[in-house]
């Protein structure tokens, strides 16, 4: 992550915008939009929709400031964690007005997509930290599942569809993946 | 710790994990949601999970904004606050852990179908505000409230609903600054009814309404204290 976002007081921005301080959230988005842009761009993939997104999480961040809890985690996280799941809330729910939910998942299993294929030798860096090393531990398979689904809002369907595997494997990989890291983190 | 308690924490810990890594349907993840509401463990378990996997949040290149999307944001901010209610609301709305964390982020968002949901149809020609009420593990809408502003509101059931014995429906609101929501009275299920909003400040955009189950002749306390059965945000609407 950028200098930029190591010396911002992210706490302190939140308890301007919960007193009522408009250049507070304004500091905050001059400072992160375009990485929270990022993270909901590679999630939701449409520009526009993720402008929206945007826009709604930085509402949500302003009237929810008050509620922020810095005994349950970092004000960082608290506002990268709102802006995601929107995106993912967003992703899922324009998925679910395609189709029906689950039959997601058994379709995209057939589709045996290639636009990532061969990508999946994924490049971490230094400033992942723990997680880089317990991320390094993992199989291939099982490391690429989770960045796809975590960074890129996959479902198990859409990862079966770039790693060419089948669905009961994406999802063991992705359970088994989670226990690991839990286990190696912790 | 027995056997099958061991499995329960596997379960939860991976429901957790996968709410936060993505992975579970819409639908899934408003269970979740709703259920941080009022289990601890599992809120403490997704707590964990978003501080374990926030790094990876670094792989995204950034992207610039278009210039209007920080004005776009401005207007939506809501108006100072105008209504401010002393005592122990802000402390009770705290400790049910209402609006924390990703809980925020999904109930939030879900402002967003409502918004979709009115683009079609009725909604456009009727003046004022549009909430859409939803029940908090389900997509399907189950009650349209509908403002002007002359100050009535109309709630009209899209569901037929029944209530157990001894129990009522309540109705509520919180507006973006209000220190904690305030009862509209007690609704009869699968009825149209009309309430008046005199007392109240004006409405604003994203203001909270929701139908909470309490005792027969409503909350004891004079806030909500039952579960709530239908959630959803006003929307304005131009005419």
């Amino acid at each position: 992550m950028p200098d930029d976002t190591l010396s911002f007081d992210y706490e302190a921005a939140l308890g301007a915008c919960a007193a009522g301080d408009r250049r507070a959230l304004e500091r905050l988005y001059q400072n992160d939009s375009r990485y929270l842009l990022g993270v909901a761009l590679r999630i939701v993939r449409h520009r526009a929709v993720a402008e929206d997104v945007l826009h709604d999480a930085f509402v949500s961040i302003w009237n929810r400031a008050a509620s922020f809890d810095p005994q349950r985690g970092a004000a960082k996280g608290w506002i990268y964690s709102v802006v995601r799941h929107c995106a993912l809330n967003n992703v899922r729910a324009s998925q679910r007005e395609l189709l029906g939910g689950d039959e997601l998942d058994d379709i995209a299993d057939e589709q045996g997509g290639d636009d990532h294929a061969g990508s999946h030798a994924m490049e971490l860096n230094a400033s992942l930290g723990k997680l880089d090393d317990c991320l390094a531990h993992l199989s291939e398979v099982k490391r690429a599942s989770i960045v796809y689904a975590y960074v890129d809002g996959c479902t198990h369907g859409e990862i079966a569809a770039r790693l060419k595997a089948p669905l009961g494997s994406v999802k063991a990989w992705i359970k088994r993946g989670l226990a690991a890291l839990r286990e190696c983190m912790t | 710790m027995n056997q099958s308690q061991a499995e329960d924490l596997a379960e939860l810990q991976d429901l957790a994990g996968q709410y936060v890594l993505g992975t579970l349907s819409l639908q899934r993840r408003q269970q979740v949601e709703q259920r941080m509401l009022t289990e601890v463990a599992l809120r403490d378990l997704v707590d964990a999970w978003e501080q374990r996997l926030h790094p990876l949040t670094a792989l995204a290149e950034p992207q610039h904004a278009s210039s209007g999307l920080w004005p776009r944001i401005e207007r939506s901010l809501p108006a100072p606050p105008r209504v401010r209610r002393a005592g122990g609301w802000q402390a009770w709305w705290n400790n049910l852990n209402f609006w924390r964390w990703t809980t925020a982020a999904g109930l939030a968002c879900s402002a967003l179908l409502v918004a979709v949901m009115l683009q079609g149809g009725q909604a456009r020609r009727a003046p004022g505000y549009m909430v859409v009420l939803v029940a908090p593990r389900d997509t399907v809408p189950a009650w349209v409230v509908q403002t002007s502003s002359r100050g009535q509101l109309s709630l009209m059931p899209l569901t037929s609903a029944s209530v157990p014995e001894q129990k009522a429906l309540q109705f509520w609101t919180k507006g973006q600054d209000w220190a904690g929501p305030v009862s509209l009275g007690l609704v009869k299920p699968g009825r149209a009814q009309s309430i008046g909003l005199d007392k109240l400040p004006p409405l604003q955009p994203n203001q909270l309404f929701e139908i909470t189950l309490e005792p027969s002749n409503g909350s004891q306390t004079g806030k909500p204290s039952g579960p709530i059965l239908y959630i959803g945000r006003a929307v304005k609407v131009t005419s």
